[in-house]
C-alpha cells in the first residue's frame, strides 16, 4: 500500500495549534513516559512522525490521538519542548475536521469569521423560531405575549412544551445523525488502516462493553501516570451535569419548564446540572488563564469559545430561573430566548463539528482499538503489521 | 610551599589537564605562572578516570606525569586548596585576590607519610570516589595526588588529636584560618573545567534516589584498578552486575532540564566504559540506550563499531523513566525506535546515567568576563580566536569554554597559553616588571629568560 506525503502538512497542523511539531527529534521519550501508550497503540511520537512526514492518510487511519487524555507527562519531559501533548490535541482538532464530511468543521476551526457567523446564524434562527410563527398568526413566541402572559409569567403560552419539544427533538436527532455519520466515517478510516486484519464478528460484540463503559465513565483517564484524578472528577461531574440537563430538556420538559414558583423535584436536578456546568467551566477558564498545567498552557480560539458559551448558557439559565421566580414576564421571555440563542448554536456547532464531538470519538477509538487487538491476538500477528513500520 | 610573590606573568585558574597544559606551555616559554587549584590536589577530573578513549590508555598514567611536570617546573608555582576571590583589572595587569583554605597543618612540614590518615577514627564518603569509597577526616587526597600533603576536613573532624600524636613532624595546627593573599598577573587563563550534570536533574531517572543508578564518574572509579571496590560491583548489595544499562543523553540535549546542548563526550565515554565492562565481567550484558551516537573524533567511529562488535548492545530510544524493583534492580521504560516503536520495560542490575558536562565554576563576581547562555565562558570569536574571552587579557582553555574531550581541551589550553604569551608581549608586561623592580632586576630577568631557551 502506498501513501502520499504532504510536505506542507506540518504547516497546516500549525493552524490547528500544532506549531511545535518540527522541534521534535524523535527520541521517543513521550511514548515511553506515557502510561497509556502500551501494547499495539503507541503514541505520541508515532503520530508526531506522521505529521512531520506529512502522512495524512496514516493519521486519518490512527485511533491513537483519541486514546490520549492529555495528562501532560510527555510535554513535561520532552527534551525539545515540542509539547507532544498539545500536538496530539492539534491532531484531534484536525481529525475532527477530517471525519466531518460537510467541510463545516474545518471552516469553524480555522476561521473566526465562520465560527462567529455560524453561531450568529443559528442564534438568529432561534430568534426566528419565536418570531416567525407569530407573523402567520400562530399564538407562539412573541406573538403570545399579551393578556394573561403580560400579567404573570406564562411560559406555557410563550413557549408551549409541545413546540419546544418539536424543536429540541429535531435538533437532537439532527445532531445525533451528523455526529453518528462522522463517527462512522472514523470507523471506516481506522479499519481501512489495517486492511489485512480479519476481524472476527464475535469481537464486535464481545468488545461492545468497552464502548459503553468508556463512553459513560471516561475511566481510561484514571490510568494516566500524573495525578489526573481531580481533572477526571471535574470532567465526570461536567458530563453528569450535561446529561442531567439534556434529560431535563428532552424528556422531562413538561415538569422542568414551569410557570408557578411551586417547588418540583426536577428543580433539584436543574440546580445540580447548573452548578456543575458553571463550576467546571469556571475552573477550566481559570486554568487556561493561569497556564499552570500542561493541558492549559495552550488555548486554541475554539477552546475559549466552547468554555465561554457553556458558561454563558449556565449564567443565562440562572437568570431565566430567577426572573421566572420573581414573576417578571418580559425579562423571563427575553431571557428564555437569549438562553436558547446561546445554547442551541453552541450545541449545533460543537456537537458534530467541534470539541464536543470527542464524546463519540473517544469511546469509539477505545472500542476499535480493543476490537483490533482481539483480532490481532486471534491471528497471532505481531504487534503491528507491515505498513506501520513507517513509524520507525 | 613557596610563598606567593607580588607579581606573576600569568595566573592560571584550575589545575586540571587544561590548566596544567596552559601553565606548562607558558612556563616553557619562560613566563612565571601561578597555578591555582581549589582542591587539595591538581589533576582535575582526568586523574580520577580509568582509561581514555579511543586508545584505552590508562588515564592516570598519562595524567600524573603532567601533574609532576607542572609541580616541579621552575617557572610554575602551584597553589592548591586555594580559591580565587576576585580578579580585577589594575593598570596594565590584574590584581588577584586569593583565599588559601586551611589544611590545618603546616604544608611544608607534611611529609605525606599518611600516618595521620591511618590513625584517624572517622570515615567519610570520599569525594574522589564520588561517594562510593571512604576516606578519613584527615587524608591525603588520593594515591596520585600532588602535592602528597594531608588535609584535615574540619566538618567531620572530632578533634580527638590522634593524628597529631602520630605525626612525625608535628605539623598539625588546629588554629589555622583561611588566609587572604593578594598578588598580580599580566594575563589570566581560566581552565576551570567541568562538573557533570547533577544526578537529581532529571527526576524521572531517580539519579539521586535509586542506589544502583550510577554517576558515570563513579563508574570510572569502580572500573579503576585503584578504585573503591577493586572490581565492578553494584552499590546496593555488592553483587556482580550481569546486566548493565547506559542511558545516553541523560544530562544533555534536554530542554526539560535546561541543558539543550550536546556534551560531546558522553557517547564516547559510555562506549568506552561499556566495552571495558565486557572485558571486566565475564558474560555481562551491556545495553546502551541512545538517541544518536555522536562519535565525533579521530578513531571514534571505529571505536563505536569495535564496541558493538565486541558485544555492547546499542539500542535506539531515549529512556523516559526509571523505576526501582524490590531488590534494587531497575526498570527502564523505553520506546524501541528500531523495533516498530514498541514500548518496553527492561530490567537491569545497574544503570549508568551518561550525564553531560556543565561548567565547573562560574566567573560571576570574580572575573568580569561574560558567560554565554549555556553558562560556559563566552568566546566571541570562537572560530579564529577560540581562547579569547570578552575581557582583554583573560583567556580560556578546556571545558570552561564548552564541552570537549581531553585532546581538544589540551589543544585549546595550548592555544590559550600562546594567546596569553602574545598578549603579554604586546602590553610589554615583562619590560614593565623592569620599570617596577628596578633596572638591574629587569636585566637579570631578561638574561634568565634568555638562558632558559
Amino acid at each position: 500500500m502506498s501513501y502520499r506525503l504532504n510536505p506542507a502538512f506540518a504547516g497546516e497542523l500549525a493552524r490547528f495549534g500544532g506549531e511545535t511539531v518540527n522541534k521534535c527529534f524523535n527520541c521517543g521519550t513521550c511514548t515511553a513516559v506515557c502510561a497509556l501508550s502500551k501494547g499495539d497503540t503507541v503514541f505520541p511520537r508515532k503520530i508526531i512522525r506522521y505529521v512531520q512526514l506529512g502522512l495524512e492518510e496514516r493519521l486519518k487511519e490512527s485511533p491513537e490521538p483519541w486514546l490520549c487524555y492529555y495528562c501532560g507527562g510527555c510535554s513535561d519531559t520532552c527534551p525539545r519542548e515540542a509539547h507532544p501533548g498539545e500536538l496530539m490535541m492539534a491532531v484531534r482538532r484536525w481529525l475532527t475536521t477530517k471525519y466531518d464530511w460537510t467541510g463545516l468543521s474545518k471552516r469553524l476551526y480555522l476561521s473566526g469569521a465562520w465560527e462567529i457567523g455560524l453561531l450568529a446564524g443559528f442564534a438568529l434562527g432561534v430568534l426566528g423560531f419565536f418570531l416567525v410563527p407569530g407573523l402567520f398568526g400562530i399564538p407562539f413566541g412573541f406573538q403570545a405575549i399579551k393578556g394573561p402572559a403580560l400579567e404573570h409569567v406564562r411560559l406555557d403560552l410563550f413557549a408551549p412544551k409541545a413546540w419546544v419539544h418539536y424543536g429540541d427533538w429535531t435538533l437532537a436527532l439532527l445532531l445525533a445523525l451528523l455526529l453518528g455519520i462522522n463517527a462512522l466515517r472514523m470507523v471506516h478510516f481506522v479499519l481501512r488502516g489495517e486492511k489485512g486484519l480479519k476481524i472476527p464478528l464475535s469481537a464486535w460484540f464481545t468488545k461492545l462493553p468497552e464502548l459503553v463503559v468508556h463512553g459513560v465513565t471516561q475511566k481510561r483517564w484514571l490510568e494516566c501516570d500524573n495525578d489526573t484524578r481531580w481533572r477526571w472528577v471535574q470532567h465526570f461531574l461536567l458530563v453528569t451535569g450535561y446529561a442531567t440537563m439534556f434529560l431535563l430538556v428532552v424528556v422531562f420538559l413538561p415538569w422542568f419548564q414551569r410557570d408557578t414558583s411551586q417547588f418540583h423535584w426536577t428543580a433539584l436536578f436543574g440546580y445540580y446540572g447548573t452548578v456543575m456546568l458553571l463550576g467546571v467551566t469556571v475552573l477550566a477558564m481559570r486554568g487556561r488563564f493561569r497556564k499552570q498545567e500542561p493541558i492549559h498552557k495552550f488555548s486554541h480560539a475554539t477552546d475559549w469559545m466552547f468554555l465561554v458559551l457553556l458558561f454563558l448558557t449556565a449564567v443565562s439559565g440562572i437568570a431565566l430561573h430567577l426572573f421566572r421566580l420573581l414573576d417578571l414576564p418580559w425579562p423571563t421571555y427575553a431571557m428564555y430566548v437569549v438562553h436558547l440563542m446561546i445554547a442551541v448554536p453552541m450545541l449545533a456547532i460543537e456537537v458534530p463539528f467541534g470539541k464536543w464531538a470527542h464524546l463519540a470519538f473517544r469511546p469509539v477509538a477505545k472500542y476499535l482499538a480493543a476490537v483490533q487487538e482481539a483480532a490481532r491476538a486471534q491471528e497471532l500477528l505481531p504487534a503491528a503489521t507491515a505498513p506501520r513500520a513507517i513509524a520507525a | 610551599m613557596a610563598k606567593i610573590r607580588e607579581r606573576y606573568d600569568a595566573l592560571v585558574i584550575g589545575g586540571g589537564i587544561a590548566g596544567m597544559q596552559a601553565a606548562l606551555d607558558l612556563g616553557e616559554q619562560g613566563y612565571d605562572v601561578l597555578l591555582v587549584e581549589k582542591e587539595p590536589s591538581i589533576g582535575g577530573v582526568m586523574v580520577g578516570l580509568n582509561k581514555v578513549f579511543p586508545t584505552l590508555d590508562c588515564s592516570s598514567c598519562i595524567c600524573t606525569p603532567r601533574m609532576a611536570e607542572a609541580a616541579h617546573h621552575a617557572r610554575i608555582q602551584l597553589q592548591t586548596y586555594t580559591e580565587v576571590e576576585r580578579v580585577e583589572k589594575k593598570g596594565t595587569g590584574f590584581a588577584v585576590h586569593l583565599v588559601k583554605k586551611p589544611r590545618f597543618l603546616i604544608e611544608d612540614d607534611c611529609v605525606g607519610c599518611n600516618l595521620c590518615e591511618l590513625a584517624c577514627p572517622i570515615d567519610v564518603p570520599h569525594e574522589f570516589d564520588y561517594g562510593l569509597g571512604a576516606r578519613r577526616a584527615v587524608y591525603i587526597p588520593h594515591g596520585n595526588a600532588i602535592p602528597q600533603t594531608a588535609v584535615l576536613d574540619v566538618e567531620n573532624c572530632v578533634f580527638c588529636g590522634k593524628c597529631e600524636k602520630v605525626c612525625p613532624t608535628h605539623c598539625f595546627d588546629f588554629t589555622q584560618e583561611a588566609e587572604e593573599v593578594t598578588t598580580s598577573a599580566g594575563a589570566v587563563i581560566i581552565a576551570t573545567g567541568l562538573q557533570i550534570t547533577p544526578m537529581a536533574a532529571k527526576k524521572e531517572y531517580g539519579g539521586d534516589t535509586f542506589v544502583n543508578v550510577m554517576n558515570p564518574l563513579g563508574m570510572e572509579r569502580i572500573q579503576s584498578s585503584n578504585g573503591p571496590y577493586g572490581r565492578v560491583l553494584r552499590p546496593s548489595d555488592g553483587k556482580i552486575p550481569r546486566s548493565i544499562a547506559y542511558v545516553q543523553c541523560a544530562g544533555s540535549r534536554d530542554r526539560s532540564i535546561g541543558i539543550p546542548y550536546c556534551s560531546r563526550v558522553c557517547c564516547m565515554y559510555a562506549l568506552k566504559q561499556a566495552l571495558l565492562l565486557t572485558h571486566y565481567i565475564h558474560g555481562v550484558e551491556v545495553t546502551l540506550y541512545y538517541m544518536d551516537i555522536r562519535a565525533f573524533g579521530k578513531g571514534y567511529e571505529q571505536f563505536y563499531r569495535r564496541a558493538v562488535k565486541e558485544g555492547v548492545k546499542a539500542t535506539k530510544g531515549k529512556v523516559a523513566k526509571i523505576t526501582e524493583a524490590d531488590n534494587h534492580d531497575l526498570i527502564l521504560r523505553v520506546e524501541m525506535l528500531d523495533e516498530n516503536g514498541r514500548v518496553e520495560e527492561r530490567r537491569h542490575d545497574l544503570v549508568v546515567l551518561a550525564q553531560g558536562l556543565v561548567p565547573g565554576w562560574h566567573v560571576g563576581g570574580v572575573v568580569d568576563a561574560e558567560e554565554a547562555e549555556d553558562g560556559f565562558l563566552l568566546t566571541p570569536e570562537a572560530k579564529v580566536s577560540p581562547s579569547h574571552t570578552t575581557m582583554e587579557g583573560v583567556f580560556v582553555g578546556g571545558v570552561a569554554a564548552g564541552p570537549k574531550d581531553i585532546p581538544d581541551a589540551i589543544v585549546e589550553a595550548g592555544e590559550a597559553a600562546m594567546a596569553a604569551a602574545n598578549y603579554l608581549e604586546r602590553i610589554g608586561w615583562r619590560a614593565m616588571a623592569g620599570a617596577v623592580l628596578g633596572a638591574s632586576a629587569a636585566k637579570q630577568e631578561v638574561v634568565e629568560t634568555w638562558e632558559m631557551h
